[in-house]
């Protein structure tokens, strides 16, 4: 603690006797410094900051035909015209791409395929909220919250990972919501910022911005022994390092191709702020649309449009970060899953368990994770759903533990007995 | 006929749970930077009294939303305990000025059955126009024969309408198309695709030609209304009590039907007891449509319920105030599905949230036998889908019931008082007397007065005083308010202009400091929105956090900045200040003089409360623009510069907002946007926004 201090304050000093102020944003020394003294698991000699990006599907994605039971009759008996053909079944494209013999991916899925055979994505399946509901307000507030069936948690569970592990000055770009809105998941004590877009992230005053700035650094700069002093001092420091970071002219590497609409730039943007060093350590954006109750479609159709969207964000992002890709884990959620047989709109109605997918880090990937509860009629959820056999905090748990390091789950799940003994070991 | 009717609706509305569509995403929210409020304060050196313009300025920042030009000379010349004593009898000021304001916010006067038809749901407009063959003709066949048209699987990548099913979005409150919810049932969902542009279309017209309008529209009138009356009324104690019991009793307005119920929650529940007994309060809030929607009460039913004896009231007409649930049993049809169980989320949050208090008292068994207590208290037809059919009378739909048949009857045991078998709807009646009485709600609610009038962390001290002033007179708010403002603590100067003001009150006290004018369009909700605090919009019971750290941020503190800049060069659509009348002071008699103008606004926002280096960083600020000359417009300031074309085009785009035709307002509103970006910054606007956006504003 006591050299973490000295090199804060050191740290400070170097950059001013540079005589450069806004050469290295104090808040990145800070980060730095705090990433080192804080000695997470793997990684920390180097430096490097680990990221999660935790991305949510809302309006509950069905998880049977993202992640596809295909060696289960049930499932095309269940589903005469949602199910999507065995591998081989159909031409590619048009059937499920085989993970392991039992379950494939749906085809719109393919671009998850070659992380899948590196071993860098892994599934778990038949997860989710231990609470019954079937309300999407009340699923996606238990699955932010971390308190599956109590309402009156105040804040999230990635905030409260970060309130757990407190960083005396964190960047600002410490938990980034690349969402208009701070997320339920994001809210809390600790600090966190909403941008929709990064170009925004500036002073708006038309030409006289810059001007106008200045004017704002030099009022909040004199208001000696305010504590606002400092928030200002931030928030100058993450503007003009935004403008170096210069997002409006990011190019994606390696080939990258993210789909051009608000859930991929938003994976673009996160990548940018990885790149950019900025101490980025918990991500979070969401996409929408897998309510599909009518016209579900099969291989092709509503949740094969959504899903072809998805999947082509993930591997985008999984290209364009390359090698980094070993300090970031990509975790994905949705608040339920969906019915086991399909309505009479050709659609699925709200179900129960659903699968996650983990890219990255130490992901022990190619493996289906879970006890899988079969299809048989008699194992299903009130008689419709897949049943549920892993608790969510089960999975986001390892995952603050084993990646981001944290070492008390029980202030990040209030009320809920976490333990390492619980954990499916997606994580190395 | 009735019953029946009544019956059969119930069942229908109460079956599954639904699918909520929503208008805007998950409550925006900020964090925030640990900031000690004691730390929070200027360290310049303060008098161990405030002066009395200090005292004036205190209770209109504290009590209200802040200062308007003149408004601390008038408190100081009333005195301002009489203004506090005044602030304390809202009833008799009168109010007939900002009352008028409102008359265009038609919401307003509508009950909760009129709301739902006169704003209907789009997907549940479009069942009933087929059921009316209004549909057009192909498309009916095309929902008959479920047929896949190949459209519908191409333009689901379109822009998500749902914000609970679709990605976090900007807020849209006049989007036609774009703002379809698309809230689906478990069971039977219609099968209809809201995204097939025909169906847009037919519904659009349908709307039109019937005089109906989207429901967002219910949501942004009753913020268009808090905006209005924070920023106009002479009852700002009212305003701030209303701000605080809403928040206290928080709801969230995009949860299913309280969209519409919360303008009855507001005007019937809110308003009525803001400086009541805290029991009555306590009480309509638990009667309230929107408080059992909410809280889920109202699909509370006892697993093995009551068949007993059938009552029945008369229902309670608008406005009335009825002490107790009118009592209604409908008469389930025999095919009946049996309903869900007991839902203790109501119960909880009744004893953590509105009374005792996480640390009450109360044990996990108290609210399993609360909630049984609370069992059959539900609505009638919450969604409007029985009036919707034609099976309901309008004005039952969206009200509160006992329905005795749904209620455990059997003795329970809440907090060490007995309630014995039998006792119907006065069994919940006991559980809020007993809570009412209880010394943990004294305390609890005691410490959140403090908090919200004097400090962020009160002192024991305080508190056990305002707990006793609360017991002493039956839980009197008024009373218990008057032994808080008339505290040390609250007259302290070390709590001067300490406490960090949320974004609400942030932007009305702009406004007010400024003597602006708005219409409350929805732009300015929108800045309140990106602060941070959307109104009606905090998803979680325990409504937003009342302390600085909540509230100052990063990201947050941009916003209060670029809220300031768009304010000050009139780029919020709807909402106008006119700075001529602080730079025309200062340039009386010649050239403008650049310290006077600084006074000038500084007295106007800060009643003259600026520190040196503040005032230093402005001068040289002024004196840096003016040698760029591309930076600002420097050349002979006129009262208007700031505004010019550019507040013309705001001004038409706020007009147009007004009028029905919205989708021209947004087009006017993006030019009037163009326009004032690219109009430069004059002094006087500079200054403004520096002062507004500076850290002695964000403090009350």
């Amino acid at each position: 603690m006591m050299n973490r201090r000295f090199f804060l304050k050191s740290g400070g000093v170097a950059v001013a006797s540079l005589g450069a102020a806004g050469l290295v944003p104090s808040f990145l020394q800070r980060a730095a410094s705090a990433q080192g003294a804080s000695g997470i698991t793997g990684g920390a000699a180097s430096g490097r900051r680990k990221t999660l990006v935790a991305i949510f599907q809302r309006g509950a994605v069905d998880g049977l035909n993202m992640v596809v039971p295909y060696g289960e009759k049930n499932y095309y008996a269940f589903r005469p015209s949602l199910a999507v053909p065995q591998p081989g079944k159909a031409a590619a494209g048009e059937s499920v791409v085989d993970l392991d013999g039992f379950f494939g991916l749906h085809p719109a899925l393919a671009p998850l395929k070659p992380i899948w055979d590196a071993k860098r994505l892994a599934i778990i399946h038949a997860a989710g909220s231990p609470d019954s509901t079937r309300s999407h307000f009340d699923a996606q507030d238990y699955m932010e919250s971390g308190t599956p069936g109590r309402k009156s948690t105040g804040d999230g569970w990635l905030n409260r990972h970060l309130q757990s592990r407190p960083e005396a000055q964190a960047s600002p770009f410490r938990a980034v919501s690349m969402t208009q809105n701070l997320p339920r998941v994001m809210q809390g004590r600790s600090p966190a910022l909403a941008i929709a877009n990064l170009n925004d992230f500036t002073v708006r005053a038309g030409q006289a911005s810059q001007s106008v700035q200045g004017g704002f650094e030099s009022i909040y700069d004199t208001a000696a022994g305010d504590a606002l002093r400092g928030t200002g001092k931030e928030t100058f420091e993450a503007i003009n390092f935004l403008k170096k970071v210069n997002p409006a002219q990011y190019k994606p590497e390696n080939g990258a191709q993210y789909p051009r609409t608000a859930y991929g730039n938003a994976l673009l943007q996160i990548a940018q702020l990885i790149k950019a060093g900025v101490g980025l350590e918990v991500a979070f954006t969401d996409v929408g649309g897998w309510d599909t109750h009518v016209n579900q479609g099969a291989a092709r159709g509503q949740l094969a449009a959504r899903l072809t969207e998805f999947g082509a964000g993930l591997a985008a992002l999984y290209a364009d970060l390359g090698a980094r890709m070993d300090d970031v884990v990509v975790l994905t959620m949705s608040e339920f899953g969906r019915t086991v047989r399909e309505n009479g709109n050709r659609g699925t109605d709200h179900g129960h368990a659903n699968a996650m997918f983990v890219v990255g880090g130490s992901t022990r990937g190619g493996k289906v994770y879970g006890d899988w509860p079969t299809l048989e009629a008699d194992k299903l959820n009130e008689g419709r759903d897949l049943a549920l056999t892993t608790d969510f905090r089960d999975v986001f748990g390892e995952v603050a533990q084993k990646h981001l390091g944290n070492a008390d789950l029980n202030k990040v799940f209030p009320g809920y007995a976490a333990s390492p003994a619980k954990f499916r070991g997606v994580l190395g | 006929m009735m019953k029946k009717m009544i019956g059969r609706s119930f069942f229908n509305s109460a079956a599954p749970r639904r699918a909520w569509a929503l208008a805007l995403s998950c409550a925006m929210l900020a964090g925030a930077l640990p900031v000690a409020s004691a730390q929070m304060r200027a360290s310049s050196a303060k008098s161990q009294r405030l002066t009395e313009d200090q005292r004036a300025a205190h209770v209109l920042n504290r009590l209200g939303f802040g200062a308007r030009p003149g408004d601390v000379e008038r408190v100081r010349r009333m005195g301002v305990e009489k203004y506090v004593e005044q602030q304390l009898q809202p009833a008799q000021i009168d109010d007939a000025a900002a009352e008028a304001r409102l008359r265009n916010l038609e919401v307003l006067k509508l009950s909760s059955g009129e709301l739902l038809a006169r704003y209907p749901q789009p997907n549940f407009l479009l069942r009933r126009m087929q059921r009316e063959g209004k549909l057009p003709s192909d498309l009916a066949e095309l929902r008959d024969n479920r047929k896949t048209p190949d459209a519908a699987s191409n333009n689901t990548s379109a822009k998500q309408p749902d914000a609970m099913t679709g990605a976090t979005a900007n807020p849209q409150p006049n989007a036609m198309p774009g703002a379809m919810p698309g809230a689906m049932p478990d069971a039977n969902p219609p099968a209809i695709d809201l995204n097939r542009a025909e169906y847009r279309q037919a519904v659009a017209d349908f709307y039109r030609e019937n005089g109906l309008q989207l429901p967002q529209r219910v949501t942004a009138q009753l913020q268009a209304s808090r905006i209005l009356r924070a920023v106009y009324s002479e009852r700002q104690l009212q305003e701030s009590l209303v701000d605080f019991w809403t928040n206290h009793f928080n709801i969230y307005a995009p949860k299913g039907a309280d969209r519409w119920l919360l303008v009855s929650y507001d005007r019937d529940v809110i308003r009525p007891r803001t400086l009541g007994k805290f029991r009555d309060l306590l009480v309509a809030t638990a009667q309230s449509p929107a408080m059992l929607f909410y809280l889920d009460n109202f699909q509370s039913v006892a697993p093995n319920p009551n068949a007993g004896g059938v009552r029945r009231d008369q229902m309670p007409q608008r406005g009335q105030q009825a002490q107790t649930l009118p009592q209604r049993a409908p008469a389930p049809p025999a095919t009946a599905r049996p309903r869900r169980g007991i839902n203790e989320n109501y119960a909880r949050e009744l004893m953590e949230l509105h009374t005792l208090g996480v640390d009450g008292g109360y044990t996990q068994k108290d609210v399993q036998e609360v909630a049984r207590c609370f069992t059959g208290w539900t609505i009638i037809d919450p969604r409007g889908y029985g009036r919707l059919s034609g099976a309901m009378k309008a004005e039952n739909s969206g009200t509160s019931y006992f329905n005795p048949r749904q209620h455990d009857d059997g003795e329970k045991n809440v907090l060490g008082h007995k309630i014995p078998a039998g006792g119907g709807i006065s069994d919940g009646l006991a559980v809020l007397d007993i809570l009412s009485k209880h010394p943990s709600t004294a305390k609890f609610v005691a410490t959140k007065l403090a908090r919200k009038f004097v400090m962020d962390e009160p002192t024991p001290e305080l508190v056990s005083r305002v707990a006793a002033a609360f017991t002493k007179s039956d839980g009197d708010i008024r009373e218990t308010l008057r032994a808080l403002f008339s505290s040390p603590e609250f007259n302290a100067p070390a709590n001067y202009r300490a406490k960090i003001k949320t974004p609400f009150e942030l932007a009305v006290s702009a406004v007010r400091a400024l003597g602006g004018e708005t219409n409350a369009a929805p732009a300015l909700h929108q800045w309140i929105a990106r602060m941070g605090e959307p109104l009606y919009q905090y998803q979680a019971p325990t409504g937003y956090p009342d302390t600085a750290e909540h509230w100052v941020n990063t990201g947050a503190l941009l916003e209060r900045i670029n809220f300031a800049l768009a304010l000050v060069s009139n780029r919020i659509p709807g909402t106008r200040v006119d700075l001529s009348r602080f730079s025309g002071a200062a340039q009386e008699g010649g050239a403008p003089d650049k310290s006077r103008a600084i006074d000038a606004f500084a007295g106007a926002i800060l009643q003259g409360d600026i520190s040196p280096a503040t005032k230093a960083s402005l001068l040289k600020q002024l004196d840096a623009a003016a040698t760029n000359p591309s930076a600002a417009s420097m050349s002979a300031p006129a009262p208007n510069a700031d505004a010019g074309g550019a507040m013309m085009a705001a001004n038409a785009a706020a007009d147009a907002m007004d009028a029905p035709g919205v989708g021209g307002g947004r087009r006017a509103g993006q030019r009037a946007q163009v326009a004032a970006n690219n109009a430069p910054v004059s002094d006087a606007a500079r200054i403004a926004a520096l002062i507004l956006g500076s850290p002695e504003f964000q403090r009350q």
